[in-house]
């Protein structure tokens, strides 16, 4: 146990073992204190990690038998609401925080708005969201999504402008800089790790109200709609299965959005 | 060398009123015809709910086409808040700053600025840095990039063009913020310290280096700083403020042709007689 503790910080590769041992010991943990809890609490609603392990493999090579879907055919249906939700969030949210952020008049008549929607989960929009006729299966679960999203990137951005150097911008007013110079040229890029830092936030939160609002949306068919069926029919392992899947999802996108963040601010140095 | 009065020491009125100005070094007027600036009758105050400060009052100086003027004064005492209003990043409470007879409101790419933490846009290479003021002006790539080249080199900086900001020392990066000042080729340079964030030895390096790149252009340059050495070293003239709210003391033009050398008697006593004249702001209250 002392040998995760003790190591030399400056080697890189005591570094990179050093963290995949503490991951895998975190993980071992986990599955003990499941396996544990699933053998002594004998609910047929919590399965083993041996067959949920079995129910994943199973998933992943047969899909589902009930319906004939593969485990592609939710998982697209899923990461297609996603990326709806996500695309719409960021292209409404990051110029509106942007703005925001910058014009302080309109910055202070929104602020208000804002904190009164942003405690709402974005779940409760689900049903308002799904029967709108004009937004239904369609629209309704990406909105959702949208509403997990936008309001991490908006505040992160809007913070973003106003804690920009003041120097920057009296500097690029002594080198001529008009308003909408001073804008592109330094509220932007100085803005872009806030943003995203917003986006990274938005897209845990985001991966948190997908399947939720899927249970909403059972036509869409994600993987949301795969727990509900799975859960009716008494199949927990593969509602486990499900979990982890999301969960494997969840992790890769926000580390991906962890490392795009951490590199993009590098590379502008300004970590 | 290491003549520099203790600031405790007890102040003599009658002895400072009787130190004389060495050769070379004259009583300057603050008004004269063939002014390039004039700041007539500044003042600037801050109110707060209950109560108001007055930082500047009645500031009124003119400036010649092509000096380096320095203004020193104690700590706090507003000399900023003038470069700043000058600058017109701040606009003055009351009072009037003209530049060739207009009066100036805003900033503008006119007046070029010297940041004591240098201000420079990290996401942006050195190069990038210099060219902002050619890019927002439009001027066409290759000249701009012409054009900061010269500046970079004279600087000593061209072979960092590339260079990322945080990858240069403070030294470095004040001689990106001069060149980026210089490159549009301002009428007038304001420097707000800009040496201050530096240790001493590279300051005395980025003084000798500065009178280089200037001796160049026929640019007027108005300098901040709270150290009387780099005042005497540089200047032309040298404009002392006394303690809030700030008002002019006394100018003093200095002859002295370029390089001076610190060590000198005449430097020494200079910088002596300067220094007892601030002290007395700050002590007497």
């Amino acid at each position: 146990m002392t040998a995760l503790f003790k190591y030399d910080e400056n080697n890189k590769i005591q570094r990179w073992i050093r963290s995949i041992l503490i991951v895998i010991a975190s993980l071992t943990i986990f599955v003990a204190i499941w396996w544990f809890l699933s053998l002594t609490l004998n609910f047929n609603t919590v399965p083993t990690p041996g067959e949920t392990f079995d129910a994943l493999i199973s998933f992943i090579q047969n899909g589902d038998p009930e319906t004939g879907r593969s485990a592609w055919d939710y998982l697209e249906s899923s990461l297609s609401t996603f990326v709806k939700g996500f695309l719409l969030a960021a292209i409404v949210a990051v110029p509106f925080g942007l703005l925001l952020g910058f014009v302080k008049p309109l910055r202070e008549l929104a602020s208000p708005m804002i904190e009164v929607l942003r405690p709402i989960a974005p779940i409760a929009w689900a049903p308002i969201f799904i029967y709108t006729p004009a937004l239904s299966y369609a629209w309704g679960p990406a909105l959702v999504v949208f509403m997990g999203i936008f309001f991490p990137v908006l505040t992160n951005t809007m913070f973003g402008v106003t804690r920009i150097d003041s120097g920057w911008i009296d500097a690029s007013k002594t080198l001529g800089a008009n308003s909408t110079q001073i804008f592109t040229k330094v509220v932007f890029p100085a803005s872009v790790p806030y943003i995203l830092n917003g986006i990274k936030v938005g897209l845990g939160v985001g991966w948190m109200c997908i399947v939720a609002a899927e249970l909403y949306a059972p036509p869409l068919g994600g993987i949301g709609f795969f727990l509900t069926t799975c859960a009716t029919n008494g199949q927990w392992p593969s509602v486990y299965a499900g979990l982890i899947i999301i969960a494997i999802l969840g992790l890769l996108t926000t580390g991906l959005a962890e490392q795009i963040s951490k590199r993009v601010s590098k590379r502008m140095g300004m970590e | 060398m290491d003549s520099m009065p203790s600031l405790n020491m007890p102040i003599d009125e009658e002895e400072d009123i009787e130190m004389p100005l060495p050769e070379g070094i004259v009583h300057s007027p603050l008004s004269f015809e063939d002014a390039q600036i004039s700041i007539v009758n500044l003042s600037k105050s801050y109110r707060t709910d209950d109560s108001e400060t007055v930082a500047i009052q009645d500031f009124t100086l003119d400036i010649k086409k092509g000096e380096l003027i320095s203004i020193i004064g104690p700590s706090g005492c507003g000399k900023t808040t003038v470069l700043r209003m000058i600058a017109g990043l701040m606009p003055p409470t009351s009072g009037k700053i003209l530049i060739d007879g207009r009066e100036c409101t805003g900033p503008g790419p006119d007046r070029g600025m010297v940041f004591q933490d240098f201000a420079l846009f990290p996401w942006r290479s050195v190069i990038q840095n210099v060219e902002f003021s050619l890019e927002v002006a439009g001027v066409p790539k290759e000249e701009r990039r012409q054009r900061a080249e010269r500046y970079l080199d004279a600087v000593g900086l061209l072979e960092f063009k590339d260079h990322r900001i945080h990858e240069l020392s403070g030294g470095m990066k004040q001689r990106v913020g001069i060149a980026r000042a210089l490159v549009n080729k301002p009428d007038v340079v304001l420097m707000d310290e800009p040496f201050g964030a530096l240790d001493a030895q590279t300051r005395n390096i980025m003084q000798v280096e500065l009178l280089k790149v200037l001796a160049k252009t026929d640019q007027t340059i108005i300098f901040v700083t709270h150290s009387v050495d780099e005042a005497v070293f540089l200047s032309d003239r040298i404009v002392i403020l006394t303690k809030r709210p700030a008002k002019i003391k006394e100018a003093l033009e200095i002859q002295w042709p370029h390089p001076r050398d610190r060590a000198s008697a005449d430097f020494t006593y200079l910088r002596k007689r300067i220094l007892k004249q601030l002290e007395k702001e700050n002590v007497l209250d």
